[in-house]
């Protein structure tokens, strides 16, 4: 990601650290796109997902010094994105779905006029299976890290993570799962 | 193991070569000798194959300028709060030269020049002190205590002040000089107590 959205990475993040605007912004240029993928992806409206852009950015204007180079620069910048989706969850803790998907589910249980495609049956799932499954999966978090910005337990985002498939594959229409 | 199939959970260690699942070994096996499980653990790496050739979502608006515009007003707001402080910091160490020095060395000057310097120290002080702004900051309940403490004593010392026009003038003077002492002293003591609080806030 690094190499392809900005080649110079090295470059900027130094010229960034020492409180260069322009490398500031080449960094939002850089990764504005994936960060907010990956807040929408958790969030459930664009409202959302528009704010946590702005809060990650913000962040990270104001700690690029603190950022040590460890891992890459959009693996840090990817660990804030996720880290404010996640609060925003949890400020929006009223919204979550689950219960609801819980009833619903099994009447649509083998309905072929009911299969839905995949970013239907993503947006159903509840926001904490659905950010479990996004950032395991897709981002390549592992569950520590997805329990620790949940404060949670591993036990909790493999869980998650499973019963985000179970409903996934049962959404999206494929054979019943005993 | 044979006679039940993977449980999703099981599944997914196996999918992630999570050692530490409970019989991952049992089940890694069951996957490569059942059919079903085996189709299923096929079935669980396409879905993620798909989910993570979803489109990439893009913001429609860039969010950049918000964000350039909180960083110049939290700048602007550092700056200012650091100014006040440094300037009420160098206000209160030169009043205190001065005032330190009468207080060490009154007989240096009269009690009428005593009064005027402590009140021309009052004023500058109560000037620096609106500066900051104390109405607009908001305090934590032991700082407000204190600052309500002292304003209370100033507000003792003005109605001695008052009180005092009414002795003879030898020790009206005397009084006099000695209660405005007391009130720049008062005075400094609320300046410090607001600049420390605009330091904490900048912190």
């Amino acid at each position: 990601m690094d190499t392809m959205s900005l080649p110079d990475a090295e470059a900027v993040v130094a010229r960034a650290k020492l409180g260069d605007p322009v490398a500031l912004e080449a960094l939002y240029t850089a990764y504005s796109t994936p960060a907010y993928n990956l807040a929408r992806r958790i969030c459930r409206t664009t409202e959302d997902a528009e704010d946590v852009l702005q809060e990650t950015f913000f962040e990270v204007c104001r700690s690029i010094r603190n950022y040590r180079g460890d891992g890459s620069i959009w693996g840090w910048i990817r660990s804030v994105t996720s880290s404010k989706a996640l609060m925003r969850l949890r400020r929006n803790k009223y919204r979550d779905t689950d219960d609801l998907t819980d009833e619903l589910a099994p009447s649509r249980a083998g309905s072929h006029a009911l299969r839905m495609d995949l970013e239907s049956a993503l947006a159903r799932l509840s926001e904490t299976s659905r950010a479990v499954v996004w950032l395991h999966d897709v981002e390549g978090f592992t569950h520590e890290e997805i329990a620790s910005q949940m404060g949670k337990t591993v036990s909790f985002s493999k869980s998650q993570l499973a019963r985000a498939h179970q409903r996934l594959r049962l959404w999206l229409g494929e054979e019943a799962f005993s | 193991m044979t006679s039940s199939h993977l449980s999703m959970d099981q599944l997914l260690a196996v999918r992630d070569g999570d050692r530490s699942e409970p019989a991952f070994a049992e089940a890694h096996l069951h996957a490569a000798d059942c059919l079903r499980c085996a189709a299923e653990l096929d079935r669980l790496h396409q879905r993620t194959a798909r989910l993570r050739a979803l489109p990439t979502l893009a913001p429609v608006e860039s969010q950049y300028p918000a964000v350039r515009g909180r960083l110049a007003w939290e700048r602007k707001q550092s700056r200012q709060l650091l100014l006040g402080a440094l300037t009420l910091t160098t206000a209160a160490a030169l009043l205190l030269s001065v005032v330190g020095r009468d207080l060490i060395r009154p007989t240096r000057l009269d009690a009428e020049q005593q009064i005027a310097t402590a009140m021309t120290s009052s004023q500058q002080l109560e000037r620096a002190l609106r500066q900051i702004k104390p109405d607009e900051r908001v305090l934590d309940g032991r700082t407000a205590q204190v600052v309500v403490q002292i304003e209370d004593r100033i507000a003792g010392l003005d109605a001695q002040l008052a009180d005092v026009a009414t002795l003879q003038r030898e020790i009206r003077l005397q009084r006099e000089a000695q209660l405005w002492q007391e009130r720049v002293g008062l005075m400094n003591a609320l300046v410090d107590v607001h600049v420390t609080k605009a330091s904490n806030v900048d912190l």
